[in-house]
């Protein structure tokens, strides 16, 4: 037989009458594909497409079958005779043999036995002008949860995975940028650098990331090059930003009347004044604009066979809705690839980010915030454009909220961000080993001087702020790979070794009283007085990691993980933690009984138990530290210190072991993909920050205490709802659902009241008085629990009913960070060369204070306040209590238990619709051109919330927490 | 030969991972102090007790560091008492009642603030004994100024809540407690004592330092002490230590550097320049020090921001019927302050003609005008206009008379919201008072009257004779001493007068008091976090 089958073959290679097949491969939107691999079936001969997406093979005999394959597309095979090929390859929105990053190292996403999800790359497109990752990640991962922060010219966000799981330390998962631990801001990354970007989320997937992991990691790795001729990318966009539902303050002269009301003596000469004329002032119009942001990218990739690299040159240009409020940032990445030899490869990745933050942003929030600064009250000198340094002259506590533009700021960063590698391949088969480094390096000035048209400067007679901030830090990572295949079972292990080192250092200099503004900040030596500080702070992190991957006929797969991780910021005998997991996967499509079932594409169930660490309380947390605190003795600084922090020599790590099963499927020829988790996290050991008895003296200290619970739900699937020659429609819906608790505290079963921590109840609670409307002149006043209430009082809940209103009568009020589920709806639709994509993000099941309902406007009626539905006499609302009245005696007050008001925020946004359109190749083929798209895109464009308050997902403390919507249209070249 | 390549750069390369060893986690601040580092010698003692002036410092200041510039500390002791209100609307000292609970968040601050200053006086004291790099004699200066430090704080906690948690150790992050007591009012008492009779042996009579404590300021405190406790004998001693003792004698003639201009002994004693021993004030027993532009001067002190009224508020309606502002912020004037305390007009009444403490040089009776924009039609400019209080108090009225005795501005910056002079604490003038209160107690009304008689004499008062001396005589004439400056709640709360004499002087808290509010609300965070016992409140809350 075998002889047989020897001649047969030798019989075809003899006959070798060379056909020549050639052919164009396009995608279906007509954009040809580079670099398809095209191969004789069941051979090695084969070519790959070039520049234009044409190629030409030489094979035996015709007909013969040719298959074609690409990352990210459907692999086809076809039948094929003489004449010319034309294919057309269809995206594959999960291709199987796809490799994953899986941290230090990748596999096929076959073979991944944890739970990791892969960011959609055309969220990574470029045509997706994201202001950073987290923008791009929104939604699109389930269990993912992104939260704005700011929305200043710059933004930042925060990420959370599978929802809160420590109380006091980071929540942040741990991002690795090009395989080395990213410490920096993820604004600070530019989305179109970006190849990829995996989410780890279970604890087998981030085990190997042992500490740090417990938040779930995050790897991004930055765009590698491609043999052939260079690629060139050009984008640009250009966007606006307007501040949108901002909560309406009282008009000025509604002001006036609310101000006469509850303190007519308060009343000043200038006020009076400014009314009479009418001559008020919209502060909110003079300190805002409307935000603009100018983004421009421009990438060349390329390579040959031993040499790929990839380089990006980018620029932003960004003005906030603040009056100036700038940011510009110019940054380079560079990725090269080395194979230096055949058993040698080099790699590096480079990224240098220059940030130029000057200039400080007129005032939105705090006391001279413009929003509610009185109206009644001058922002500029008569018949000039200098600003007054006291628009309010009775009252020179409120400074002008535009004092900011005027403050000579100078703001600077520089950082360096380099990672490289060198990786052996060593005499014995399957063994290699690399090591990683990684260094980063910020440097950041700030400088300020405060001259005399400012407050500060005017009453401090100068003021020099200056502030220089250095991080550097190195990482060394020596790895041990072993990869070999035996038979059906294929072995992959991973040995590690590693050492990080975080340093910050900074100083500081604040000095006042110079002789004039002329020098501004170069004249600190002729201070009358000055003063400075200086800051220091290391961390080190020491680890080792074992991993072995086992797989069986890719259709049994194990993976046994272990890591130990050593950190400075704990106590001299519990430095180290040691990370165990396993887990277990069954590819059922592999088996032989599945063969015959066709509507089941991909099956696969995965099974994982293991534990993650997290140290994240600042360094030095064990040593009780002694604060400054000086006297002087006469003209003399006599400096002095007092106890400020207790120490806790026992602090260790704190633990997650999580169990997750999961299903990953693909059903109706991958028309519907996904994949379901189900998991629980235990955590032990909290690191708390507990509140004690301020009878210690310090009231609080970091202790290992507590248990917490975190169980719930995934749900990821892609769907192809429709699919024709024009027209085509898939959908991206990921849904979350986490349920967190406390399950013990201090081994006692007992909640803690003093820090809002309860048994059985999420960790993070609004907790207080429950508002239940407003005392009517029809009620029962005699009956309340409140004593001497009068109509027009904040009705209180006396849930114990013993009439009175005290401590036991505070409940918990939901949670502001403890969802009952969120969701997330993408939708791309697509017709010829015009594509829509709309997304859709949604909170539900939230409660958070309305702050806008409070007064906050001291007792002499000095700043503006939002409209609210007062209760008067005539106008018996429940909806807030009476404008407090100054009345000789008794005294009038309507809210004495100061209880706040908090409502439902849930909400549904419409975060993202884009429209682009994608020129036809032949049209561009004219301007030499490879690709062209145009775009627009709205973010944020509204909102539907029963919540009455500022935007329900910017945190409350952000610095301005009103939503921004962005408008921006640009265009996509590539060559 | 390859394959050795291949191995000596993986050697290389493995050689390049810096050494395993476990000190690479030592964790070695170079810019961290702790009490093991700090408190090995004298100077670092020394250091220990500049940071606890500082905390004592912050007495004059707001109960919230992060917001120092309001709510002043002890606010509770000088409203809703007979001689001073709150002159603003919305606080809990004028209206009591249900505005005065355990949630009230200033009680809370107030109760850290002296937790704070005890564990820092504890920390120094747990730490000398067991010293071998001082004298003796350096040990007992330290141990005599933190332990008077921490019967100060026990003497606001024991007169503000009644029994209090007695901690006489320093706090550690391995023993700090959760289930603390509350010892008996003479319990703490009994500590105090022990704490002040060690300061009194030990400190100096003088100390060239004016920030520091002396053998006067002992006798003092245990002399007020001692009244509390209805030992008469023993406060007339130390009252009598003091107003003996030449070294603290009253000041009774012009000095320093108001000398020159008209004025009266009295009224110098508060001015800038001449608060301190070294500047002349024999009658000093604590000055607090603050100093501008200096390192560890910045004391936040707002009692001219809390004391002097809001004139620069006021108007005056002209011959046409318009309203000006005709006073702008001076340093003449006071600077500038937002009028939060005031007194009662029955405060106002209690001086007989004569009297230098009832002057216009201890008391704002009018203003020149000085805001040539603001003039009101018909007038001029610095000319004078009244300031009436022939009518009772009201709450948020800038037209009232104001005390001088903690004027302050600069010329880098007269409207600058902290003060920076250094401001006598206690003095000597006082216990005169105690000793007429102790005379008085035992029956010895000539005593009493020679006592007070050194003070009006002093004051250019007519003098009394012993007839007169009454309780009510006595703390009227605390008040005409001590206004603003005295622990007003204290004085009346030992002397069991704190509700009649509210009730009957102060219009605004008129029978809005009752028993109940003679003791503060245990804070609520207090209450939660003993969670290994319940910590009892006090009685009516």
């Amino acid at each position: 037989m075998v002889l047989l089958s020897v001649l047969i073959n030798t019989g075809v290679l003899a006959q070798s009458t060379n056909h020549q097949i050639a052919g164009t491969i396009k995608d279906t939107k007509g954009q040809p594909l580079v670099g398809v691999n095209i191969q004789l079936k069941g051979t090695t001969t084969g070519t790959t497409s070039d520049a234009n997406g044409k190629f030409l093979l030489n094979v035996p005999a015709i007909p013969c079958i040719l298959t074609f394959s690409y990352v990210g597309y459907l692999r086809q095979e076809q039948t094929v005779g003489s004449g010319m090929l034309n294919v057309i390859l269809a995206d594959d929105p999960k291709n199987l043999n796809d490799v994953v990053v899986v941290g230090y190292g990748t596999q096929k996403r076959k073979d991944v036995t944890g739970s990791i999800v892969t960011v959609d790359p055309q969220r990574l497109d470029s045509s997706l002008p994201n202001n950073n990752i987290a923008q791009a990640m929104e939604g699109a991962v389930p269990g993912l949860t992104v939260t704005q922060s700011s929305g200043g010219a710059e933004g930042s966000a925060s990420i959370m995975i599978r929802g809160q799981r420590s109380i006091s330390a980071s929540n942040s998962p741990l991002i690795i940028l090009d395989g080395i631990p990213y410490n920096g801001n993820l604004t600070d990354i530019t989305p179109s650098d970006i190849g990829s970007i995996e989410v780890l989320k279970d604890a087998s997937a981030a085990a190997i990331y042992g500490s740090r992991g417990s938040n779930g990691v995050i790897i991004v790795t930055t765009k590698k090059g491609k043999s052939g001729a260079p690629l060139i990318s050009f984008n640009e966009s250009y966007g606006i930003d307007k501040l949108s539902d901002i909560p309406p303050v009282l008009s000025p002269q509604a002001f006036y009347a609310y101000k006469m009301v509850r303190n007519p003596g308060a009343i000043t000469p200038s006020e009076q004044a400014i009314y009479n004329a009418g001559t008020w002032t919209d502060w909110e119009k003079l300190a805002t604009q409307t935000g603009a942001r100018d983004q421009s990218t421009i990438s060349v990739s390329g390579g040959g066979d031993n040499v790929k690299y990839f380089t990006s040159l980018n620029y932003v240009d960004a003005k906030g809705v603040a009056v100036n409020d700038n940011f510009k940032r110019l940054s380079s990445t560079t990725t090269l690839d080395i194979n230096i030899t055949k058993w040698l490869t080099f790699g590096s990745s480079t990224r240098l980010t220059f940030d130029d933050r000057s200039g400080l942003p007129a005032s939105l929030t705090g006391d001279y915030s413009a929003f509610t600064f009185n109206p009644l009250t001058t922002p500029y000198q008569p018949n000039s454009k200098t600003l007054t340094v006291y628009p309010w002259p009775e009252d020179t506590y409120y400074a002008n909220p535009l004092a900011p533009t005027l403050v000579d700021n100078t703001n600077y960063q520089y950082q360096i961000y380099s990672t490289n590698y060198l990786e052996v391949k060593l005499p014995v088969k399957g063994l290699s080993y690399r090591i990683n480094t990684g260094v980063t390096h910020s440097d950041q000035n700030d400088n300020s001087y405060y001259g005399s048209g400012t407050k500060t400067g005017f009453e401090d007679q100068g003021e020099i702020n200056e502030t220089a901030d250095v991080v550097n830090s190195y990482t060394i990572e020596n790895l041990l790979n072993y990869n070999r295949t035996f038979g059906k079972s294929s072995i992959f292990f991973t040995g590690l070794y590693s050492y990080e080192d975080d340093i910050t250092t900074g100083t500081a200099l604040v000095a006042t009283g110079f002789p004039n503004d002329v020098l501004t900040i170069y004249q600190a030596n002729v201070a009358l007085h000055s003063s400075n500080a200086a800051a220091y702070s290391k961390a080190t992190l020491l680890s080792q990691m074992a991993r072995l991957n086992y797989s069986y006929d890719s259709r049994y797969l194990v993976t046994l993980t272990a890591r130990r991780d050593g950190s400075s910021d704990f106590g001299p005998d519990n430095k180290y933690g040691t990370f165990p997991s396993v887990a277990l996967a069954w590819n059922i499509t592999n088996e032989k009984f599945m063969q015959g079932i066709n509507g089941i594409d991909n099956l696969k169930l995965r099974l994982s138990y293991g534990s993650n660490g997290n140290q994240a309380i600042p360094p030095y947390s064990t040593f009780a530290q002694l604060g400054q605190s000086s006297y002087v003795n006469g003209t003399v600084t006599a400096p002095g210190y007092i106890p400020t922090t207790l120490a806790n020599p026992l602090l260790h790590w704190e633990t997650t072991n999580t169990l997750n099963a999961g299903i990953d499927f693909g059903i109706l020829k991958d028309r519907i993909q996904g994949s379901v988790d189900l998991y629980s996290a235990q955590t032990h050991d909290l690191l708390l920050s507990r509140t004690i008895s301020s009878v210690n003296g310090i009231s609080s200290i970091y202790q290992n205490i507590g248990k917490t619970a975190n169980k719930g739900i995934d749900i990821g699937i892609n769907t192809v709802n429709v699919k024709n020659q024009n027209f085509s429609w898939t959908s991206n819906i990921t849904f979350t659902l986490n349920r967190n608790k406390i399950v013990d505290l201090y081994g006692t079963g007992k909640s803690d009241t003093a820090n809002n921590w309860f048994i059985g109840h999420p960790i993070n609670v609004n907790f207080g008085y429950k508002y239940l409307g407003v005392w009517q002149t029809t009620d029962n006043l005699a009956s309340s629990p409140q004593p001497n209430t009068q109509a027009g009082y904040a009705k209180v809940a006396d849930l114990n009913h013993d009439g009175q209103i005290d401590g036991p009568d505070r409940t918990i009020l939901g949670s502001a960070l403890q969802p009952s589920f969120t969701y997330g709806f993408a939708n791309t639709f697509r017709y010829k060369s015009l594509s829509l994509y709309a997304f859709i993000q949604g909170v539900q099941g939230i409660t958070e204070l309305n702050t806008t309902l409070s007064d906050n406007v001291n007792t002499d009626v000095e700043k503006n306040t939002y409209v609210k539905n007062y209760w008067t006499p005539t106008n018996p609302t429940n909806d807030y209590y009476a404008n407090a009245r100054l009345l000789a005696s008794p005294i009038y007050q309507p809210n004495i238990y100061n209880v706040g008001i908090y409502q439902n925020a849930s909400y549904m946004r419409v975060k993202d619709l884009l429209l682009s359109y994608d020129f036809a190749s032949e049209t561009i083929k004219k301007l030499k051109m490879r690709k062209l798209t145009v775009f627009l895109e709205a973010r944020d464009l509204f909102t539907i919330t029963p919540f009455k308050g500022f935007d329900p997902e910017l945190s409350s403390a952000s610095s301005i927490p009103i939503l921004t919507k962005e408008f921006l249209v640009g265009v996509n070249v590539g060559l | 030969m390859k394959i050795l390549t291949k191995i000596l750069i993986c050697c290389a390369l493995i050689a390049s991972v810096p050494s395993c060893k476990k000190s690479v986690l030592t964790e070695t601040p170079p810019q961290i102090i702790t009490a093991d580092n700090l408190y090995v010698n004298y100077n670092g003692f020394e250091n220990g007790l500049n940071g606890l002036y500082s905390l004592v410092r912050r007495c004059r200041s707001g109960i919230n560091s992060a917001d120092p510039t309001n709510d002043i500390m002890f606010e509770v002791n000088v409203s809703g008492v007979d001689n001073s209100y709150g002159n603003y609307s919305g606080t809990p000292y004028n209206s009591w009642g249900a505005a005065s609970n355990p949630a009230f968040i200033s009680y809370s601050r107030i109760w850290a603030y002296l937790y704070q200053t005890v564990d820092a006086a504890n920390t120094i004291i747990g730490r000398v004994p067991a010293n071998t790099n001082m004298t003796d004699d350096q040990k007992n200066q330290i141990l005599a100024e933190s332990r008077l430090m921490r019967a100060w704080c026990y003497r606001h906690l024991v007169n503000l809540w009644g029994a209090v948690p007695l901690v006489l150790t320093e706090s550690t992050g391995l023993t700090f407690k959760t289930d603390f007591t509350r010892t008996p009012v003479t319990g703490v008492q009994a500590a105090m004592e022990s704490d002040l009779l060690f300061a009194e042996q030990y400190l100096p009579v003088t100390n060239a330092n004016d920030g520091k404590v002396i053998k006067g300021t002992a006798d003092h405190y245990l002399a007020e002490l001692y009244l509390t406790e209805k030992q008469w004998a023993k406060a007339k001693d130390y009252a009598s230590r003091v107003t003996t003792n030449p070294s603290y004698a009253l000041i009774t003639n012009r000095y320093g550097v108001n000398a020159a201009n008209p004025g009266t002994p009295f009224t110098d004693m508060f001015i800038d320049g001449n608060s301190d021993r070294s500047q002349g004030n024999t009658e000093a027993l604590w000055v607090l020090q603050n100093e501008l532009n200096v390192t560890g001067g910045e004391g936040n002190n707002i009692m001219r921001r809390y004391w002097v009224n809001r004139y620069y508020s006021l108007t005056e309606k002209g011959t046409d019927g318009k309203a000006t502002s005709p006073f702008v912020v001076t340093i003449a004037d006071g600077g500038r302050g937002i009028g939060r305390l005031s007194p009662t007009q029955f405060a106002l009444n209690l001086y007989s003609p004569g009297d230098d403490r009832g002057s216009n040089f201890a008391w704002r009776f009018s203003y020149a005008i000085n805001n040539p924009a603001g003039i009101p039609k018909g007038d001029t400019l610095n000319q004078v206009i009244p300031v009436p209080y022939n009518t009772i108090e009201k709450i948020s009225n800038p037209n009232w008379p104001s005390t001088t005795k903690w004027d302050y501005a600069n010329t880098q910056n007269v409207n600058v919201t902290a003060s920076y002079n250094d401001q006598v604490l206690i003095r000597a003038g006082e216990d005169y008072l105690f000793l007429a209160e102790a005379d008085f107690e035992m029956g010895d009304l000539t005593d009493a009257a020679t006592a007070i008689n050194a003070l009006r004499t002093r004051a250019h008062a007519s003098l009394v004779t012993s007839s007169q001396i009454t309780l009510d005589f006595i703390l009227d004439e605390r008040s005409r001493e001590l206004f603003s400056e005295e622990d007003r709640r204290y004085t009346l709360l030992r002397t069991g007068t704190w509700i009649t004499r509210t009730n009957l002087h102060n219009n605004i808290t008129k029978n809005l008091i009752t028993t109940r509010d003679e003791l503060l609300p245990i804070p609520q965070d207090v209450i939660d976090a003993n969670l290994g016992k319940t910590f009892p409140q006090n009685p009516g809350y």
